[in-house]
């Protein structure tokens, strides 16, 4: 579908440059848009790790056109290297709820996670254990009257079957390769993927990141190919992680969301946040990994 | 599901009282009935013939056939036809006589280029059927048309309540109806993707077109299927007497047609044939950059489509139609490094009609068709491939007769039987050592009948109403569903020059089409009623007074409707609609409703003609909670994106000289309704790396963009006909004659510092599609 609507895009912006041609004039232009008032909400991003400390990070959504002016007492402005500016609350009470019932408070800390160069407001007081089917929950309530909440259940482990990569047969710059990444899917249960292909050091910028359901292959073996894209001496992982159903779908409205900013064929999609009383995710992360250098 | 309508008892019994021979008619009365067609040979549908005396007349039908039912003794006919020269004919009818009319042109050069097909304004005054707008081919290639290629769907969008989907696109959206809802017919044959580009161009080759009604409102029991309208577009038929080659040369296109007669006055023929050639330019393109780094190629695209009609005649009471046309879009990807991508789409139809005079009074067309549609989306890269498509075939018997019992009443009725085969979803991806072999098939039958009966009643000289009643039926098994389908319309005439309208129309719409897009994609898959989809239900009430003024030169009309629709169709958030064997849960029901106003004056005649159309309308939709969603909008009623509060077409064509005609045609309409993010919200995802904004949409359409206006300009320059290369004539275009920059879409982006590349802010974005846009074609005919 997406490639339809950007074909569908790109034939319109060749028609387009016809008319530039005979227009002479820009197409595009500052419009003076005035949105109606937005209340800003408690935004919560967690991803947990059996093994790690829990770390997450709780922001607020603000109107889209803001650039800091709508700023609440009980909020301050977190300016990040690149000059982009993120509202944090700084009245968030946080806890989670381990499996066995217990709270584990995580306190209003903010910093940058050291191993994976992410910002966090609330860090927790030891690492977690995660084993499969295990739940863990998620407050967070401000003195504003604000509460958020969630749950998320671990997921099974799925490992990476084999993975493998071809080169065409080409020479120089055009050569290049293409990467397969195999896993078999269990048959007795609906899952979803979450397929990330990273040159060098993983990072949010992959070479390819992929939601995938088992509708047309549960039970079976499946591979996952790319385009001819990788070249000789890349170090490519690749990382599989075996997610819930609620996840997926975030994952899924945040992709429709910000595709329909600047598409005007795509159908906008409301956030299906993981959390209730918020916007955002909570889950635990189980993956496996595969790091092979092409040669 | 088969509802008890009472009013269809009723209904029956009058049209079976009406079409009793009435003691009151001491008067014997005889048919006089026969043909209209111009010097060419051709039949002239929609040619006046008429007896003053009696304040009798009648329109010819497509085929250019008419029937008359008038008193026995000495009458005088008039025959007329805009463009061609009226004929009178004196008649003593003592028995049923035919006879077959042969108009010449009022003004040979002119009709030469030019098909005519028009209702004279005083037909259209006494008509009883409201809610319809007739356009001829000779209207549409008068008019500017974007890159020269003239379209006869755009200029149905010139016309009051219809909207287009946007800018440059050649969709329907008729009285609140979506694009989906138009049952679009070609020689009585379903077309399921009316579009070329990505919605850009219509199927319809100019050349290969007569005319096109459409249908707004009082919907003929002859059509179903579809809630909103019917675009009943006719071809034209081949030159019964001499071989004729007529062709263009366009911007983006050419097209060239010929025809002739098959046997002398037994029949005729017509092949038309079109294709663009925007690809030729973009290979060259791609030919010329090959190898320079960062070049990414321009994949190619091109569409094609042919057209073919045929009549013949068995003897006097019979002939044979066939009508034909294949169109296909291309659009092809080969990188540099083995990828290959190819997407192909496009419509078939065939159909093969037998028309049998029974007598002057009765006739009946019997037709047997197929129609399909289809997609595929194929790409590969080494071993590995993957295949996408859909399909939609229709088999469709039908039949249709016509019957004037007398001269108060016109019966027509007949019944149709569609097989439908729908490949509504095949996926396969595979490779050749079998490491990946998975797919899927989603595909349905359906049985679709209908049985139907209209009669045009002339209850009094003043009153003239039209009853209809169609019976439908659906099946895609297990599931069954049917419907009665009322249909009415009136006419009363306070004067010569004031008439009162009114009409009402139930439909129902049993095959859906499944798109969320919200535009016109090649990617359409059609989709059974079944268990959880509910046949779309609409009714439609409408009324309105017409008034001929300046002595018969112009007509205003003004027509207020309203329509409600149940089992309407749309998606759940990130419906996957791609080879989905479970796509009843991805699909969400509500209601819809519009209602507005239409005010429409035009002028047929003289050197200078045209219209001014005003609508102002409303479009709502709700879909509430369900299925575990929070519905559409949150359950609260919203506007379509094809909703506009006010729209105002003006359209003047104007004949300087034989040689010479101006055009002109101006758009006005409120802005669109869009869905932009209200907030945002920052997420940094599993790993650093930057961090997203991400839109929030808390109310779809809730933000209207700024108004829609738009100045066309047209000129006609006929060239001087030789002996080497016949009739030729040049037509100049400007679409967007003043360059407005109107809004195709709105996004927001960051604002960096041009020296730090820094995020500053966040503005709007607005995006326009055409500029102004030039274009010339040149036309010939020898």
């Amino acid at each position: 579908m997406f490639l339809v609507v950007s074909m569908r895009r790109k034939v319109l912006i060749g028609f387009g440059l016809l008319g530039v041609l005979a227009g002479c004039k820009k197409l595009q232009n500052d419009a003076n848009v005035v949105l109606p008032t937005y209340p800003n909400q408690l935004v919560a991003e967690c991803y947990l790790e059996s093994g790690v400390v829990p770390r997450l990070s709780i922001t607020e959504s603000v109107p889209y056109l803001d650039n800091g002016q709508a700023i609440a007492a009980g909020s301050q402005i977190l300016t990040l290297p690149n000059g982009q500016t993120i509202q944090l609350p700084t009245d968030v009470t946080v806890s989670l709820t381990l499996p066995g019932g217990q709270p584990m408070p995580l306190r209003f800390s903010p910093g940058i996670d050291a191993s994976t160069g992410k910002y966090y407001t609330h860090i927790g007081t030891r690492a977690i254990t995660a084993t499969a089917g295990q739940q863990f929950g998620l407050d967070a309530q401000d003195k504003r009257g604000r509460h958020l909440t969630g749950t998320a259940i671990t997921p099974t482990f799925i490992p990476i079957d084999s993975v493998k990569y071809k080169f065409n047969g080409l020479t120089g710059d055009n050569k290049k390769a293409y990467f397969m990444t195999k896993w078999t899917d269990p048959g007795a249960t609906i899952d979803f993927y979450r397929l990330m292909l990273h040159k060098g050091k993983p990072a949010n910028n992959s070479e390819t990141d992929n939601d995938i359901r088992d509708k047309l292959f549960n039970g079976q073996s499946y591979a996952q190919v790319t385009t001819y894209r990788f070249r000789p001496g890349d170090t490519v992982t690749a990382t599989l992680y075996h997610v819930d159903s609620l996840y997926f779908d975030f994952r899924q409205s945040v992709r429709n969301a910000r595709n329909a900013n600047g598409n005007p064929f795509a159908q906008p999609s409301a956030i299906h946040s993981t959390v209730q009383g918020g916007l955002g995710v909570f889950s635990v992360l189980v993956s496996d990994k595969r790091t092979v250098i092409l040669k | 599901m088969l509802r008890a309508f009472r009013p269809y008892r009723l209904f029956i019994f009058f049209l079976l009282f009406c079409t009793l021979p009435k003691a009151s008619q001491a008067q014997t009365q005889h048919t006089f009935s026969g043909l209209v067609r111009g010097a060419d040979g051709l039949a002239l549908p929609g040619a006046s013939v008429a007896v003053p005396t009696l304040n009798l007349g009648t329109a010819t039908e497509a085929d250019g056939h008419f029937s008359l039912s008038l008193p026995e003794g000495p009458q005088q006919v008039v025959v007329s036809f805009v463009g061609y020269t009226s004929q009178t004919l004196a008649v003593n009818l003592r028995h049923n006589q035919q006879h077959t009319f042969t108009l010449a042109a009022a003004n040979a050069e002119l009709a030469e280029v030019v098909v005519q097909g028009q209702q004279t304004l005083k037909e259209k005054l006494q008509s009883t059927q409201m809610g319809v707008e007739h356009l001829t081919i000779r209207e549409a290639k008068l008019l500017p048309a974007l890159f020269g290629e003239v379209d006869i769907l755009k200029t149905l969008q010139l016309k009051p309540g219809v909207q287009s989907g946007g800018e440059g696109s050649s969709g329907l959206f008729v009285r609140g109806g979506s694009a989906d809802q138009n049952l679009v017919l070609v020689d009585n044959v379903l077309v399921y993707n009316p579009n070329h580009l990505f919605g850009l161009f219509s199927v319809f080759n100019s050349d290969a077109v007569q005319s096109v009604d459409l249908y707004k409102a009082g919907f003929p029991a002859q059509f179903g299927g579809r809630l909103s309208s019917v675009v009943d577009v006719k071809l034209r038929e081949g030159d019964r007497e001499k071989f004729v080659t007529t062709g263009g040369i366009g911007l983006i296109s050419s097209r060239l047609s010929f025809e002739g007669p098959i046997q002398k006055g037994k029949g005729s023929f017509i092949v038309s044939g079109r294709r663009t050639y925007f690809d030729i330019f973009t290979r060259a393109l791609n030919r010329a950059n090959a190898g320079k780094e960062d070049y990414s190629p321009i994949p190619d695209y091109y569409f094609y489509d042919f057209n073919a009609k045929a009549n013949y005649t068995l003897g006097e009471k019979d002939q044979l139609f066939f009508t034909g046309y294949l169109g296909r879009d291309i659009f092809g990807f080969t990188s540099p490094n083995g990828f290959q991508a190819n997407f192909t789409w496009g419509n078939t139809l065939g159909a093969l009609r037998w028309q049998h005079v029974f007598s002057p009074r009765l006739t009946v067309n019997t037709a047997a068709s197929v129609t399909s549609y289809k997609y595929n989306l194929g790409n590969s890269i080494d071993q590995f491939s993957f295949d996408l498509g859909s399909t939609i075939r229709d088999y469709t018997l039908r039949t249709d007769f016509d019957y004037v019992p007398n001269t108060r009443h016109n019966v027509k009725f007949g019944a149709l039987l569609t097989y439908h085969d729908f490949g509504v979803g095949r996926l396969q991806r595979s490779s050749q050592d079998n490491s990946v072999n998975f797919g899927a098939d989603v595909s349905y039958t359906g049985q679709e009948g209908a049985v139907y009966a209209t009669d045009n009643i002339k209850v009094t000289d003043k009153l003239q109403a039209e009853l209809g009643l169609r019976a439908t039926g659906f099946q895609s098994a297990p599931n069954h569903f049917g419907g009665l389908e009322p249909r009415a319309s009136a006419r009363y005439s306070l004067s010569d020059n004031i008439a009162l309208k009114g009409s009402y129309a139930l439909m129902y719409q049993y095959v859906h089409l499944v798109s969320n897009s919200g535009a016109s994609l090649p990617t359409d898959i059609w989709y059974p009623s079944r268990l959880s989809v509910k046949p779309e239900r609409s009714q439609q009430v409408s009324s309105g007074a017409s008034f001929l003024l300046g002595g018969g030169k112009f007509l205003l009309t003004d027509e207020v409707y309203y329509k409600w629709a149940s089992n309407q169709i749309d998606f759940r958030d990130g419906a996957q609609i791609f080879a989905n064997n479970d796509l009843d849960s991805q699909f969400l029901f509500g209601r819809g409703w519009a209602y507005g106003n239409e005010l429409y004056l035009e002028k047929k005649t003289g050197k200078t003609t045209g219209w001014i159309g005003y609508t102002l309308a409303w479009t709502k939709r709700n879909f509430p909670p369900q299925l575990g969603t929070t519905g559409i909008n949150n359950g609260h009623d919203f506007y379509p994106n094809y909703d506009r509060r006010h729209n105002l077409n003006i359209v003047v064509l104007h004949e300087l000289n034989p040689r010479i005609s101006l055009t002109a045609s101006f758009v006005y309409t409120s802005g669109a309704p869009t869905t932009l993010p209200f907030g945002r919200f920052a997420l940094q995802d599993i790993y650093q790396g930057g961090i997203q904004a991400v839109p929030v949409y808390p109310d779809r359409n809730s933000y209207r963009m700024i108004p829609y206006h738009r100045l066309d300009l047209g000129l006609v320059y006929k060239l001087r006909p030789s002996r080497i290369s016949g009739q030729r004539d040049l037509t100049f275009s400007i679409y967007n004659a003043y360059n407005r920059r109107n809004a195709y879409f709105i996004y927001f982006e960051q604002t960096r510092d041009k020296a730090t590349d820094k995020v500053t802010g966040y503005r709007a974005q607005q995006v326009s599609l055409f500029p102004l846009i030039p274009s010339v074609t040149y036309n010939f005919k020898f």
